[in-house]
């Protein structure tokens, strides 16, 4: 009975009379105790034999390949026939996972990625950082990975033109584009030797962040998806950077964005502000809400599951401090989750 | 989540959203409202008393939120020219900040933040005002150290306050064994009293004795080490409110992200006791760069006291429910191995 309690698809009227009509049909004598399942777990269209198939339908969103998770201390197979890579330590011929995560494989080589770890970053992500140094011809970032990222001063959009070579006056004024503490919205784009990551932020969609605030989540939850910048109803638009920084912030729209012709530097590289209304700040405070709940049940955020978040919120009519107590946050986290089972 | 700086943009949009029509917060707080506060005393088994505090993490959560863990040690200390000890015992007070939680502090930096943590704390705690009555042995000769040590396992803003109250917390829980001063003395003709030599005083209020000297040189524990009354006093140990200012506001309980934008802040530290409803001020501190009117410190001194008032009553209602948790427990242990 536990399994069918995984699915609980809403039954109207009408499934329920066209179910009790196929369990007679199929079942000439129904007892009570068939009926009830029927009621509580089956879709219409389904009959005793496909049980196991409402187990294997959740599987197969995880891919062809389950992921096995392992907890540390777990053994993982024999240190005869494998190796032992990140994650994995050896003892009495057996290879054991030091750290809880999902076992991967290559080849001969056992690897455990941690799930609550730092941000491994891959080329042709978009990650949200911060400026901790200027350097000469180039700016560390903060990009909540083992090291520190780097933005070279030719990876930028300089003023006066997309295309153009930078000169030595654009090296003296490095701290007029980003100084310590911005923060800006960037792509990978190579690495070096060492492993740190290159960044480029040579697109009108990049660049420096302002009339907003940062909310900082475990980089696991957020997922490669078509688009990382989206925008919710009332005006908020959200980036989130797969560094599990998120970015919230009022809406801009896209031919402001651009500016008069093509590129306006003051505007890509200003500090100030826009005036943004209190209705607007009190969504961006009410998503940056939404955000933390989300994270902190380990639900993985997705534009979709924050609009539905969001949606279910003002409906709810919750206000943006109560979201924060347990009870509301647990009810919140209830309702975008069971969503998938209901779409039919 | 720790920010080395902010941007302009980030400063001002703090700035302007509560300086708005309408305060309002990065998490959608009012202006004086606290975090949820989650506490447990008696976590370390070797102290003799402790208390760990969270500021700012709900329950589902594993990281997130300001961590403070506070142990007091109780430790005999002789008293003479020779040692640093002081007549009815002292209390040291140091703090402590996990590297973990400033990662991006070189460790110089986080020298300074913990002694500047621990001035603070030391200078309020250590204060002959609030010194504890039971604190001495053998008036003297002997008495007891406390040693507070604090640690920052977490920073989520607001450490001051975390701090003060995981202090309050861990001193509240602090027992101290019950000694009995043990007293040589020389046999001299039928002045010696029987045939012992050694007496036993029961009780060690020799201090009504002006005429000579104490002779108790020594002393025994009646209790194990984990035994004993509650340290004395325990009402009056303080709670720290921290004041962010703005020109025409202030607000309590500031994120990490609120400090870097908070210009001004003023730690008050209020002590209450269960006698008189008026509080004394025990401790002033301004942070930041500015300044600060004296009429409008006056004002803020005022409002502070209703603040700290609510802490010091939410604080004892959930200590007491500690304890009363605990004595629990033990008694449910007892009565199983029984």
């Amino acid at each position: 009975m536990s399994l069918l309690g995984l699915s609980g698809p809403k039954l109207t009227l009408k499934h329920l009379s066209t179910i009790l009509l196929m369990i007679i049909s199929f079942f000439p004598p129904p007892s009570l105790s068939s009926v009830s399942r029927g009621v509580t777990g089956h879709p219409p269209d389904m009959d005793e034999g496909n049980d196991d198939n409402i187990y294997m339908d959740g599987d197969d969103d995880f891919g062809a390949e389950t992921a096995k998770i392992t907890s540390p201390g777990e053994s993982i197979t024999s240190a005869r026939a494998f190796m032992r890579g990140h994650g994995t330590y050896v003892d009495s011929d057996e290879v054991i996972a030091s750290v809880a995560g999902v076992i991967e494989r290559v080849n001969k080589l056992i690897t455990v990625r941690a799930l609550r770890t730092r941000y491994s970053p891959e080329v042709g992500d978009l990650v949200i950082g911060r400026i901790t140094e200027v350097q000469p011809r180039r700016w560390k970032v903060d990009a909540n990975a083992r090291q520190d990222a780097v933005l070279m001063l030719s990876s930028v959009n300089l003023p006066g033109g997309v295309q153009r070579r930078k000169l030595e006056s654009d090296e003296l004024q490095m701290r007029n584009f980003f100084q310590e503490g911005d923060l800006l919205v960037a792509e990978v784009q190579a690495f070096f030797a060492d492993g740190a990551m290159s960044l480029h932020t040579r697109s009108l969609k990049y660049g420096k962040l302002r009339n907003g605030q940062l909310v900082s989540v475990p980089p696991i939850l957020i997922r490669r998806l078509k688009s990382h910048f989206c925008s919710l109803p009332s005006g908020v638009d959200l980036i989130l950077g797969l560094n599990g920084y998120i970015w919230i912030s009022k809406h801009v729209r896209n031919n402001e964005k651009e500016g008069h012709e093509g590129f306006d530097a003051e505007a890509v590289y200003s500090n100030q502000n826009d005036d943004i209304d209190d209705a607007t700040r009190t969504a961006i405070a009410r998503v940056s809400n939404i955000i933390r709940v989300l994270a902190s049940r380990s639900v993985p955020i997705t534009d979709s599951i924050a609009l539905e978040a969001y949606e279910w919120t003002v409906e709810q009519d919750v206000d943006v401090k109560d979201l924060l107590l347990e009870d509301v946050a647990d009810a919140l986290v209830a309702a975008v989750t069971k969503e998938p089972s209901e779409q039919w | 989540m720790a920010f080395k700086t902010l941007s302009k943009s980030e400063k001002s949009y703090i700035q302007a959203s509560l300086q708005a029509q309408q305060p309002l917060r990065g998490d959608g707080r009012s202006l004086h409202q606290f975090r949820s506060v989650t506490l447990q005393t008696g976590v370390a088994p070797i102290a003799n008393g402790s208390s760990l505090l969270n500021l700012g993490r709900s329950s589902d959560e594993s990281i997130g939120g300001t961590e403070i863990l506070a142990a007091a040690k109780l430790e005999v200390e002789d008293i003479g020219p020779a040692s640093s000890g002081v007549e009815g015992g002292r209390i040291a007070c140091v703090v402590s900040c996990s590297p973990a939680a400033y990662s991006y502090l070189p460790a110089a930096a986080l020298d300074d933040l913990q002694h500047d943590y621990s001035t603070v704390l030391h200078a309020v705690f250590s204060h002959a005002s609030l010194r504890p009555p039971s604190l001495g042995i053998i008036p003297g000769r002997k008495a007891w150290l406390l040693t507070l040590d604090l640690m920052v396992l977490s920073d989520a803003g607001n450490v001051y306050d975390a701090l003060f109250m995981a202090a309050r917390a861990a001193l509240w829980d602090t027992h101290v064994p019950r000694t009995r001063a043990v007293e040589y003395r020389r046999g001299i003709g039928g002045k010696a009293k029987d045939d012992n030599d050694m007496d036993v005083d029961p009780e060690s209020h020799s201090g009504l004795d002006t005429r000579s000297k104490p002779l108790a040189t020594d002393f025994e524990l009646e209790d194990s080490w984990d035994e004993g009354p509650v340290l004395g006093g325990r009402d009056a140990w303080p709670v720290c409110i921290t004041l962010n200012l703005f020109p025409g506001l202030h607000f309590l309980d500031a994120t990490t992200q609120e400090e870097a934008a908070a210009p001004i802040r003023l730690l008050l530290v209020y002590s209450f006791s269960a006698k008189s409803p008026a509080a004394a001020l025990h401790g002033m501190h301004l942070l930041g760069v500015g300044n600060v009117d004296l009429a409008q410190v006056e004002s803020l001194v005022k409002e502070g006291e209703k603040y700290a008032l609510d802490i010091y009553t939410a604080l004892n209602a959930k200590l007491k429910d500690e304890e009363l948790r605990r004595t629990d427990k033990a008694r449910l242990k007892f009565s199983s191995v029984r």
